[in-house]
C-alpha cells in the first residue's frame, strides 16, 4: 500500500503514484495582482510538484495576461465604443451633478477626451516599461523620467477606460472593485455571472479557456492572495467546471486562509471550486494530484484540504480535514518560472522573486495577522541553499535582481547571507523587507549587504510614539530605528518604512509626530509605505478588544473579514481615514520619490529598486527627483510657445477637478467598496449623498496631452485663448496683437501666468527649444554591464 | 467655439489641437478681436490623484 505522508523526494515513504509524470496540472494566478514581476506562490508549487514526479504542470499569470489584453489597441476602441453607448455624455445633461453620478460623469468625460490617444499610444507605452522599445538597453525609455512617467500614465487611463466600459466596476494596476460586495456571498455569485460588469467573463471565454480546454488539465489550482482576487478567480472556476466537468478545481492563497472557512460554508461555491487549501499549499496539493491520479473520491486524508464531497444522493456537503504539517522549507526546491509569460511583465529586467523564510521569528506584533497566512511556524532556508538557488535562478533567467520574499530575516542570516553571496560572487543585486535589528544592521553590516547586492530595505516602523509602540508589541526603540536607518543609507541601501496611522487609542497629534518624525528623517527614509489601520477576524485586536480600548461591531456579510470598531480614545476610524489622507499629502509635498509624478516610481513595485540595481545611488535618484520637479517649475511664459499638437480638447458641461476633489473626500470613498475587502459601509452612499453638495453647472473644457497624459481643467476662456494662440502661431505674437489692440499690463500678465501653468502642464510647448520637452537629468544604467555600477553624477542631458 | 456647449457634449469627440487649428484660422480675425484679455478667466486645475492604501503595496508581497 502506498503511504501518504510528505509527498517529496525529501520523504522516502511516498511513491510516487503511476502515470504522475504525464498527469496534467494546471496552475493560474487570476487577476488582479500586481504587474511589474511575478508572484512566487505557483513557481513555488510547480517546483514543488515536478520534485514530487508531476513533470505536466502548467502555470499561467492570467493576472499580467489580462492587463496586457486590456491594453491593447483592439481591446480599447472595444471599451471606447462600450462607453459612448453604456455612459453618454449627453445623459447628463441636468443642471447639477449629484455624488451618485459623479463616477459615471468622470468616466465618460475622461474616456471622450482620452480614448483615441491611449488606442494610439498604448503598445509604446507597454514596450517602453517593458525595455522593449530599442534594443540598446541603456536608451530605453524606461530610465526616461520623460518618457516612462506619461508610459505609466498611459496604462493606468487605458485601465479606467476599461473600467469605464464595465462601470462601476474598476480595474487599476493595484486593484479590482466591482458594484458587488466581497462580504456577501450572493453578491459575490451575482458578479461571477454579469458580464456588463465583470470584465474577465469575456476574456476568459475568449482568451483562456480555449487554452485551458486545449490543455485538459485534470486539476486546475488557482492562488487567490488578494480580495481582488475573490471574484475573477471564482468566475474562472465556474467557466472551467462547466467547460471541463472532469477538472478538479482547487483554490489557495492568502486572502482565502482569512476567509475560506465563510467561503466553504456556501453551498452554492460548489458550482465553482471543488476544494480549498489553507496555508501552504505544496504538500496538499500534491496529496490532492496522487488522490485524483488514483481515482480516489475520498479527499479526507488530505492535510489543510477543505473540500467538496460530491459522493452519494443530495448536494454536494462541505468538509474539512485537519491541518498537513509545514513542509521542511530548507528541502524545498527553488521555484520555477517556466511558461510565465516573462516578456509580458511592465518591467524592462525580471525581478525573480524568491522565498529565503517563511513566517516570522519575532511574532509579537500585536497588530499583525500574517501567521494566518502562511500557516504556523517560522521556518529559514540555510544561507548555503539560498546562495545555490539563486544562483541557479540567475543563470536560468538570465537575471541578477532578486525580490527575497520574507516578513523579516533573523540577526544570524543577516549576517550569513550577505556573506555568502559574497563568496559564491552571486554578483546580484536584491530587497526585501526587514526588522528593525540594531546590532545586526550595523555600519559593517549594511556595507556587506550593500556588497552582496542588497539595494533596498523595507522595515516596519509603525509609529514614532512609544506608547503605541508599545502597545504594538513592537520591541524597537526610535534610537535603534534611527541607527538602522542610517547605517543603511550610509551604504547606499534605500530605506522604506512601514507606517500605519489609526491605531486603536493613537489620537491626531500622535499621527502628527510620527509623520513629524519621518519628515525630519527624510534624508534616511526614501519612500513611506502608509497603511490604515483595519481589524479582522484574526487580529489580537479582535480578540482581545479590552486590552486595546475598542469595542467591535458585528459585521454583516457572510463573508465579511474585516470589522468597524469604536475606540474609548484617539481617532474614530473616519478620523483615521482623514488623517491617512493629510499625511499623505504632506508625503507628496516633502518627500522627493512622492513629489508629482515621482511617485509613479514607488507606485510600481520594484520599479525604483531597478534604478537602484542598475547603479544609481537613493541620493542620486532623490536628487533627479527633486530637479524634475524643479525644472518643471522653472518653465515660463517663453515667446516661441505654442500649443501641443497632440493636445485634445472637450468642453464640459461640470467640473472634472471639483468632481475628482467630490469624490476623493473620506465621505465620497467611504460610498466605494473598502479597498481590501470589497466591502461597502452601511448607509455610507445615504451620508455622502446628504453631505457633499452637488456639482453645478459651468463651463469647462477638459484638456489631455497624449504626450504628457495629464488632465488639465480650464474655462472656456482658457480654450478661446487657446485658440488665439494658435492662430497667433506663438505666445509672443499673441502678446504682441493683445498689447497692440491695447490690452493693459495686468492683462498680459494674466495671459501669461495662464501660459505658464500650461507650460509646466506640457500642454503648451516651444518648439524652437529643443530641450523642452524632458526636464529631468538622466542617469543611465552601466553601459555593457549587468552588474551594478554607481554612474558618476552630471551624466548628460537628454536632448 | 460654440456656445452651446451641451451642443459640443453631443458629439462627444475630442479634438486635437491639430484639428482645432484650420477652424481657428478661419475663425481667427473675429476672435482676435473678440478677445478682450480683461474679462477672462484664465484658471487652470489639475487635481493630484489621491493614492489610496491599495497602493502603497503594504500587502503586496
Amino acid at each position: 500500500m502506498i503511504q501518504r505522508s510528505d509527498d517529496s523526494s525529501a520523504d522516502p515513504t511516498r511513491e510516487v503514484p503511476k502515470g504522475a509524470e504525464a498527469f496534467p496540472v494546471l496552475l493560474a494566478f487570476p487577476p488582479q495582482g500586481h504587474w511589474t514581476q511575478p508572484h512566487l506562490a505557483l513557481p513555488c508549487l510547480k517546483a514543488w510538484l515536478h520534485q514530487a514526479g508531476y513533470d505536466a504542470v502548467q502555470q499561467m499569470d492570467l493576472s499580467v495576461e489580462a492587463f496586457d489584453h486590456f491594453l491593447s489597441p483592439a481591446v480599447l476602441t472595444a471599451a471606447r465604443d462600450k462607453v459612448r453607448e453604456r455612459l453618454p455624455l449627453e445623459g447628463f445633461d441636468g443642471d447639477e451633478l449629484r455624488l451618485g453620478s459623479m463616477r459615471a460623469w468622470r468616466a465618460a468625460a475622461e474616456s471622450a477626451v482620452s480614448a483615441d490617444a491611449l488606442i494610439d499610444g498604448v503598445e509604446e507605452a507597454k514596450r517602453v516599461l517593458r525595455g522593449q522599445d530599442t534594443e540598446v538597453k541603456e536608451e530605453r525609455g524606461f530610465w526616461n523620467p520623460d518618457r516612462y512617467v506619461p508610459a505609466t500614465r498611459t496604462l493606468y487611463h487605458g485601465l479606467r477606460l476599461i473600467s469605464a466600459a464595465h462601470y462601476p466596476s474598476e480595474l487599476t494596476p493595484h486593484n479590482f472593485t466591482m458594484g458587488y460586495s466581497n462580504e456577501n456571498s450572493e453578491e459575490v455569485m451575482a458578479a461571477t455571472l454579469d458580464e456588463e460588469q465583470n470584465p474577465f467573463i469575456a476574456f476568459y471565454r475568449d482568451e483562456v479557456l480555449p487554452r485551458i480546454v486545449e490543455q485538459r488539465p485534470r486539476v486546475l489550482g488557482l492562488s487567490v492572495l488578494y480580495g481582488s482576487q475573490l471574484i475573477p478567480a471564482l468566475t474562472l472556476g465556474r467557466m472551467v467546471k462547466a467547460a471541463l466537468p472532469d477538472c478538479h478545481v482547487t483554490m489557495g492563497g492568502g486572502f482565502l486562509a482569512y476567509i475560506g472557512e465563510k467561503v466553504m460554508n456556501v453551498p452554492a461555491m460548489a458550482d465553482c471550486m471543488d476544494s480549498m487549501i489553507f496555508h501552504e499549499g505544496e504538500r496538499p496539493l500534491v496529496m490532492l494530484c496522487d488522490a485524483l491520479l488514483r481515482g480516489e473520491e475520498d479527499l479526507s486524508e488530505i492535510g489543510s484540504l477543505a473540500w467538496w464531497d460530491r459522493r452519494g444522493e443530495g448536494p454536494a456537503r462541505s468538509l474539512r480535514n485537519a491541518p498537513a504539517h509545514p513542509i521542511k522549507l530548507d528541502s524545498a526546491p527553488p521555484p520555477d518560472l517556466d511558461g510565465l509569460p516573462l516578456d509580458k511583465y511592465f518591467s524592462p529586467e525580471l525581478v525573480i522573486p524568491y522565498d529565503v523564510n517563511r513566517g516570522c521569528y519575532y511574532g509579537e506584533c500585536t497588530f499583525c495577522t500574517l501567521p494566518t497566512v502562511i500557516g504556523p511556524g517560522y521556518r529559514t532556508r540555510k544561507a548555503e541553499t539560498i546562495a545555490d538557488h539563486v544562483a541557479v535562478l540567475r543563470d536560468r533567467y538570465g537575471s541578477t535582481h532578486f525580490n527575497f520574499i520574507t516578513d523579516c530575516m533573523p540577526p544570524g542570516m543577516i549576517q550569513d547571507l550577505p556573506e555568502r553571496l559574497i563568496e559564491t560572487k552571486a554578483g546580484i543585486t536584491w530587497w526585501a523587507d526587514a526588522r528593525i535589528e540594531p546590532k545586526a544592521y550595523n555600519e559593517n553590516g549594511a556595507k556587506r549587504l550593500h556588497e552582496s547586492g542588497c539595494r533596498k530595505l523595507l522595515f516596519g516602523f509603525e509609529t514614532s510614539v512609544k506608547r503605541l509602540l508599545k502597545l504594538m508589541m513592537k520591541g524597537q526603540s526610535l534610537k535603534s530605528v534611527v541607527e538602522v536607518a542610517t547605517n543603511c543609507t550610509k551604504a547606499d541601501i534605500s530605506v522604506t518604512f512601514y507606517a500605519m496611522v489609526g491605531f486603536p487609542t493613537e489620537t491626531r497629534e500622535e499621527a502628527r509626530q510620527t509623520l513629524r518624525f519621518l519628515e525630519e528623517h527624510r534624508d534616511i527614509v526614501r519612500e513611506v509605505s502608509l497603511q490604515t489601520f483595519h481589524i479582522d477576524e484574526v487580529a489580537k485586536t479582535y480578540k482581545q478588544p479590552d486590552e486595546f480600548g475598542i469595542r467591535v461591531l458585528d459585521a454583516e456579510g457572510d463573508l465579511a473579514l474585516y470589522h468597524d470598531y469604536e475606540s474609548e480614545s484617539g481617532m474614530t476610524q473616519e478620523e483615521a481615514a482623514e488623517m491617512f489622507e493629510e499625511m499623505m499629502a504632506s508625503f507628496r509635498q516633502n518627500l522627493p520619490i512622492f513629489s508629482g509624478d515621482n511617485i509613479f516610481y514607488f507606485m510600481q513595485k520594484s520599479h525604483y529598486f531597478l534604478h537602484l540595481a542598475a547603479g544609481t545611488t537613493p541620493d542620486e535618484f532623490v536628487t533627479r527627483c527633486v530637479e524634475r520637479t524643479e525644472a518643471r517649475s522653472a518653465r515660463g511664459a517663453e515667446d516661441g510657445l505654442t500649443v501641443s499638437p497632440a493636445l485634445r480638447s472637450l468642453p464640459l458641461r461640470f467640473s472634472h477637478s471639483d468632481a475628482v476633489r467630490t469624490m476623493g473626500d473620506p465621505l465620497a470613498r467611504a460610498a466605494r467598496p473598502d479597498f481590501l475587502t470589497g466591502r461597502f459601509v452601511a448607509d455610507a452612499e445615504q451620508i455622502a449623498e446628504e453631505q457633499l453638495k452637488p456639482l453645478q453647472a459651468a463651463e469647462r473644457v477638459l484638456l489631455y496631452d497624449s504626450e504628457n497624459g495629464e488632465f488639465i481643467e480650464i474655462r472656456g476662456d482658457g480654450q478661446r485663448v487657446l485658440d488665439a494662440l494658435q492662430a497667433a502661431g506663438s505666445l509672443g505674437k499673441l502678446v504682441e496683437t493683445s498689447r497692440a489692440r491695447g490690452a493693459s499690463d495686468e492683462a498680459i500678465e494674466k495671459l501669461q501666468r495662464f501660459a505658464t501653468e500650461l507650460h509646466r502642464l506640457g500642454a503648451l510647448r516651444d518648439p524652437s527649444r529643443a530641450a523642452d520637452g524632458p526636464v529631468t537629468r538622466i542617469i543611465y544604467p552601466a553601459k555593457g554591464s549587468d552588474s551594478p555600477k554607481t554612474q558618476a553624477k552630471g551624466a548628460p542631458h537628454h536632448a | 467655439m460654440p456656445e452651446n456647449s451641451e451642443e459640443q457634449n453631443r458629439t462627444e469627440k475630442s479634438e486635437t489641437a491639430q484639428e482645432r487649428q484650420g477652424a481657428s484660422e478661419a475663425e481667427a480675425s473675429a476672435e482676435d478681436v473678440e478677445l478682450d484679455l480683461e474679462g477672462l478667466d484664465l484658471t487652470v486645475e489639475t487635481v493630484e490623484e489621491r493614492i489610496s492604501p491599495s497602493e502603497t503595496n503594504v500587502f503586496d508581497k
